[in-house]
């Protein structure tokens, strides 16, 4: 029952947004476009960090290699093919990465991302027969079963379908048997392995899942910036990413996508009050001062995160509206 | 050629040396408090610039700046952990790790606010010039900052062997519990743990802007810290002196040597004809490497693990 109902609200809330996509102006759109976007990208680490509990600072690099690979097989004529092909191809770069990181825990499974996020970067710029180095790769619009997505419009239609359907494999994932089992190795490996549970294959099952949702993020990306461009795929993108599940509130999903909302659109508002204020030369330094402030506030005084601030303003208006109606009940019945 | 070696083998142990220090510092946070501090590369950062502030802006003789900025980083340490860290104990150990991130991006907010973007000279307090051993020339700023470093460490060593509060300390970073039941304050052991990593890490820092200039890019130094401080073992500072000095030897050598040997063959080769800063991820090849090998390292002890 319960099930249903977020499906539906799920549902509800997709065709809200793709309808209101048809009256919002082209930077109203791009906003949407990158908050759908780097909700697919959360979702992916929501699998890793929140269910199966590793921290990875490598997910930039995976989005990287989806943008890189869907650019590629886009430019080649991919058509729908390229989305599955960056897909694919953030998987097997998350089981390249995650082969050696398997009988790694905690700190040094996060060091060894950490390592694969840096070769990664490094790669990016110096592959230049793939990669076109540091000039970027230029990316042509992507075309669905011939039908070219070459407006804001239509990148941002997909990348909520998109998001929609990464929901829906997170959350089927989450009732399963391999999403219980990646809780049950988060919460401890020995009990784990107690169970009867492959502790090795079911780290490697989260980090390939998240790849290949990070990878279709990035082809995302490619598509609506026409441009990969190594730069973008650096360690503080892949910090942006843990902050956003943390900030959101660790282990949920619509925590995940609530820190992709917040992560995307504060440093955006800031920059227009910085701007409004005069201060455009200074706006990059407050940003990161109020950024990192913001993450460090979240720790302490709302650990589980903006899921919490916005459950408890639920409720509360809950119990306002119940208190409302019984006492219009009341009104009636003294009457 | 065996004089180029030498030379670049020098520079590579200065680096080193700076590594070490950087390293040893984290190696002390954690061992006090099991916190993965990547905020060590802005308390360097933070040094180099408040050594600036008071060299520069206030006119004080670099000495005496140097002293005030070790000092002043030690207590923003200190003000660290009682601000931030100990609010967040008992927290998972991804949300701790993200506040010390949190906290490197603050630092290298207000300092790109502060100073901006660009490069800045710092004065040398060793002067100019050198001493030439051999036929080997080694300049004073090297020479020094080698030196420092042996000297900070073994400071440090001298500090956890033979007296008390190194004593506590030691006793905190091997069973809390017990240290509890003796009446020893966590609490306080951890934020000393802090003051001396912070300093460290400040002096670090200082010689960081002597060999290269003063830059927001130093706060880098503490991300390449961490495969140092995996490479020696977590707990282990003596094992990430050895491993500070080791890889700062292997990155001069990949720079100065590797790096041309192995252009000249992608270009016969391949298209491909740069690989540009070779020597910088080669920290990273190397830890995973070590991850892979001996993941406590060339001088930590396992970890057991318990229910």
């Amino acid at each position: 029952m319960r099930k249903r109902q977020i499906f539906l609200l799920a549902l509800l809330f997709a065709v809200l947004a793709i309808a209101s996509c048809f009256w919002l102006d082209r930077f109203q759109l791009l906003l949407v476009q990158s908050v759908a976007t780097a909700g697919v990208a959360a979702l992916a680490l929501h699998v890793l960090t929140g269910m199966a509990g590793q921290i990875s600072f490598s997910h930039a690099g995976l989005i990287g290699i989806g943008a890189y690979a869907g650019g590629i097989l886009g430019n080649a004529g991919g058509d729908i093919l390229s989305l599955v092909g960056a897909g694919v191809a953030g998987a097997v770069a998350a089981a390249l990465i995650g082969w050696p990181a398997l009988r790694l825990r905690g700190l040094y499974f996060a060091m060894a991302t950490l390592a694969a996020q840096f070769l990664l970067e490094y790669l990016f710029k110096h592959l230049e027969p793939i990669t076109h180095g540091a000039s970027g790769l230029l990316v042509r619009p992507l075309t669905i079963f011939g039908y070219p997505l070459a407006s804001d419009r239509s990148v941002a239609l997909l990348s909520i379908v998109l998001l929609l359907m990464s929901w829906l494999v997170c959350s089927a994932i989450a009732g399963s048997h391999l999403g219980r089992c990646f809780i049950v190795v988060r919460e401890s490996e020995i009990v784990a392995r107690g169970m009867g549970i492959n502790v090795a294959r079911t780290k490697l099952a989260a980090f390939v899942i998240s790849g290949s949702l990070a990878g279709i993020a990035g082809a995302v990306f490619a598509f609506a910036s026409r441009l990969a461009h190594p730069e973008t795929f650096s360690l503080s993108m892949s910090i942006d990413y843990v902050a956003m599940i943390i900030v959101g509130g660790l282990g949920s999903a619509g925590g995940a996508l609530l820190g992709a909302g917040f992560v995307t659109i504060a440093p955006e508002s800031l920059q227009r009050v910085g701007e409004a204020l005069n201060l455009s030369d200074r706006v990059f330094a407050i940003r990161e001062i109020v950024f990192g402030a913001l993450i460090i506030l979240f720790l302490i005084f709302e650990p589980s995160g903006l899921r919490a601030i916005v459950h408890r303003l639920g409720s509360r208006g809950l119990q306002f509206s119940r208190e409302m109606s019984s006492k219009i009940k009341r009104r009636k019945l003294v009457r | 050629m065996m004089v180029a070696i030498a030379d670049i083998g020098i520079s590579g142990l200065a680096i080193g040396s700076v590594y070490a220090l950087i390293a040893v510092g984290i190696v002390v946070i954690y061992n006090a408090s099991g916190v993965v501090n990547f905020a060590q590369g802005a308390y360097a950062m933070a040094g180099a610039y408040a050594t600036d502030l008071f060299a520069g802006t206030l006119g004080l003789p670099i000495w005496v700046a140097i002293l005030l900025g070790v000092l002043v980083l030690g207590l923003l340490g200190l003000l660290t952990e009682l601000l931030i860290l100990r609010p967040m104990s008992g927290a998972p150990v991804v949300a701790v790790m993200m506040a010390t991130l949190g906290i490197l991006i603050i630092f290298r907010g207000v300092v790109l606010l502060a100073w901006g973007p660009d490069a800045r000279p710092f004065p040398s307090p060793f002067g100019l010039g050198g001493v030439h051993v051999g036929s080997i020339y080694v300049s004073y700023t090297y020479l020094a900052a080698a030196l420092a470093s042996v000297i900070a460490a073994g400071f440090l060593l001298v500090f956890y062997r033979f007296t008390t509060l190194g004593l506590l300390q030691r006793c905190v970073a091997d069973n809390p519990r017990a240290a509890v039941a003796l009446g020893i304050s966590i609490d306080r052991q951890v934020g000393t743990a802090w003051f001396l990593s912070c300093a460290l890490a400040g002096f670090g820092g200082v010689l960081m802007a002597v060999l290269g200039g003063l830059h927001e890019s130093i706060s880098h130094i503490g991300l390449v810290a961490f495969p140092v401080v995996i490479f020696g073992g977590l707990t282990s500072a003596g094992g990430a002196v050895v491993a500070g000095l080791l890889l700062g030897l292997l990155e001069a050598l990949t720079g100065g040597i590797l790096v041309t040997v192995f252009e000249r063959w992608l270009r016969l080769h391949t298209s491909i004809y740069s690989v540009g800063a070779l020597q910088q991820v080669l920290p990273y090849l190397a830890l995973i490497f070590v991850l892979l090998v001996r993941p406590q390292g060339l001088f930590g002890r396992a970890q057991r693990e318990r229910l």
